[in-house]
């Protein structure tokens, strides 16, 4: 008994290990597709309220003066309002992106506060309230990734991250 | 009692601003520096004293709430800000007549762009790298500020005889030119402290010099050709990680009230007294390489004062610093700095600092800030006579409100 039990036992281990290989091969296409399909999705983006002037130039040099508070007026003159993010992938991105890092951001930030030259970037938890907040805020600039901004009108996107595809 | 109703009244008008500050925007923020300190000092005698002692030795330690700085900030339309910084140093107490509490900064900014900003009250004026942050202690990573901005050396070191304390209208701005930003400001202000109405134990107001002021107290009573004229021409970085300039005033130092003198200048008073013409010369180097960080400034004080010429006697002061440190992680960094000069009329005494210091950052907020330093002031090299060491170990946590 015990060695028929053993290779029934056998058999259904054989015909579990085809199988399984099976289901993960289909699993793993799937993930794949998907994965591929987010990160084809997801990537990091400017956006600004609609009241910023559209002639505004974003390339690295504008973005790296806007968050480094050395660039506080749109050329409207209209004063400019910063938003971050607490933490995130977008986050590391754009930090990337405009070649800071945290620390660096945050001792040029503190010196700015306590000189009385800036205010601080308004630092927000979520990309969804990032999307809120620079839509109903003007002269408002954030980052976020593309699909949180769905379909807002308030926001534009100004600039697209490269190498977050 | 009036102290005490002053500073009720202050906290009142503090706490209901931070009441309404979610529908005003008005930010209320600052910094507090927590500290223990300990200081062995050694004074080697070329005479002896009455008692035939050529060395005088002491030990002190304390613990103290350095400085607490409290900053308001308000956004006015999309030009105009305002900013009041309120400074209370030194275990501040009223009641108990311990430390002291002032006002530093009170100003409003127009801003119409990036170039261009004026600013009207009294503020921290633009002179090389230190003077705008002197007193803002959670940015920096001492404990014991170099000696001009340290107020704890206020007696050894008089501040404004090296830097201008303070100015009431700056225009400023900062033009970006390729990868840099070309930083100007020009400024003018009140004459030195010690020109300035004050009260006297009484409670009236008094001037040395003049009566005309004398209904009140905190003005400077002097004609506009005494008043502080200065500014600042410097290079930044767009990412702020290099930043030189040169600084320049003109002023005039109190020679007219003699207590106003160096204290270790011994040479005779009498003879200079007067409005002594003053310019001070400053450069700024600081900036960051990777991990090393670097900051230095000179400070050159030149005198044209003809009671002084006359008799020889050179008033010219000299600062110097330099800071060099390593940022061993994102939290802890090392740093060792040299200071040095002169600052008495005579350059008979020159004085030099040597400073290692560690400052770990414990949040975004925290830092715990360590520093020794060996400070010395002497009068012959050669012979060390007439010296003073005095080897300080201070201990503390900066702290960002």
């Amino acid at each position: 008994m015990k060695w028929s039990s053993s290779l029934y036992f056998s058999d259904s281990a054989l015909y579990y290990d085809a199988s399984m290989k099976t289901h993960f091969f289909i699993a793993f296409l799937v993930t794949g597709i998907v994965l591929l399909t987010c990160s084809s999705l997801a990537q990091t983006v400017v956006i600004v309220n609609t009241s910023v002037p559209s002639s505004t130039s974003f390339d690295v040099d504008e973005l790296l003066d806007v968050y480094t508070l050395n660039k506080a007026h749109w050329e409207d003159g209209s004063r400019i309002t910063v938003f971050d993010l607490k933490r995130g992938k977008s986050k590391a991105a754009f930090y990337e992106y405009i070649g800071m890092s945290e620390e660096e951001l945050q001792r040029i930030w503190l010196r700015k506060q306590f000189t009385g030259r800036a205010r601080p970037p308004r630092s927000l938890s979520s990309e969804e309230e990032i999307v809120e907040r620079v839509g109903r805020t003007p002269g408002a600039i954030g980052y976020v990734q593309n699909q949180s901004v769905k379909n807002n009108r308030n926001v534009r996107v100004v600039a697209k991250i490269k190498g977050t595809k | 009692m009036s102290r005490f109703f002053g500073t009720a009244a202050l906290l009142l008008i503090l706490l209901s601003i931070t009441a309404m500050g979610q529908d005003s925007e008005t930010l209320l923020f600052g910094s507090l520096q927590t500290m223990f300190f300990n200081q062995k000092s050694n004074v080697t005698l070329s005479a002896p004293l009455s008692t035939g002692a050529m060395n005088i030795s002491e030990e002190r330690s304390t613990f103290a709430v350095q400085q607490m700085d409290l900053f308001l900030r308000k956004d006015i339309g999309e030009s105009f800000s305002a900013f009041v910084d309120l400074e209370f140093q030194l275990n501040y107490s009223s009641n108990n007549r311990w430390g002291s509490m002032s006002l530093q900064e009170a100003w409003l900014n127009y801003e119409p762009t990036d170039a261009f900003s004026v600013k009207v009250g009294m503020l921290y004026p633009a002179f090389n790298n230190l003077n705008e942050v002197k007193n803002r202690l959670a940015l920096l990573p001492y404990v014991f500020r170099p000696g001009v901005y340290e107020r704890l050396l206020s007696s050894l070191y008089m501040s404004e005889n090296f830097v201008p304390e303070h100015a009431f209208v700056q225009i400023s701005g900062a033009v970006p030119v390729e990868q840099f930003f070309f930083d100007y400001a020009a400024y003018v202000g009140n004459a030195e402290s010690s020109y300035i109405s004050y009260s006297d134990s009484y409670g009236s107001p008094v001037n040395d010099l003049d009566t005309k002021f004398e209904f009140l107290s905190g003005v400077d009573p002097n004609s506009f050709d005494v008043k502080l004229f200065g500014g600042r021409l410097g290079l930044r970085s767009r990412t702020e990680n290099f930043k030189a300039g040169f600084s320049l005033t003109h002023d005039y130092d109190n020679l007219n009230d003699t207590t106003q003198f160096p204290q270790m200048y011994t040479g005779p008073r009498a003879p200079l007294i007067g409005d002594a013409s003053r310019v001070r010369l400053g450069a700024d180097l600081s900036g960051r390489i990777g991990p090393v960080n670097f900051e230095s400034e000179v400070i050159k004080v030149l005198y044209d004062h003809e009671p002084a010429e006359r008799r020889d006697i050179e008033l010219d002061l000299l600062f110097y610093y330099t800071m060099l440190g390593y940022h061993v992680t994102d939290r802890l960094f090392l740093y060792g700095s040299y200071e040095g000069g002169n600052s008495t009329f005579d350059e008979k005494w020159k004085r030099n600092t040597v400073t290692a210091g560690a400052s770990y950052r414990i949040s975004a907020a925290v830092a715990a800030k360590a520093q020794y330093i060996t400070y010395r002031q002497f009068r012959d090299e050669a012979l060390r006579l007439d010296e003073v060491v005095i080897k300080f170990v201070f201990l503390g946590f900066s702290i960002v409100l």
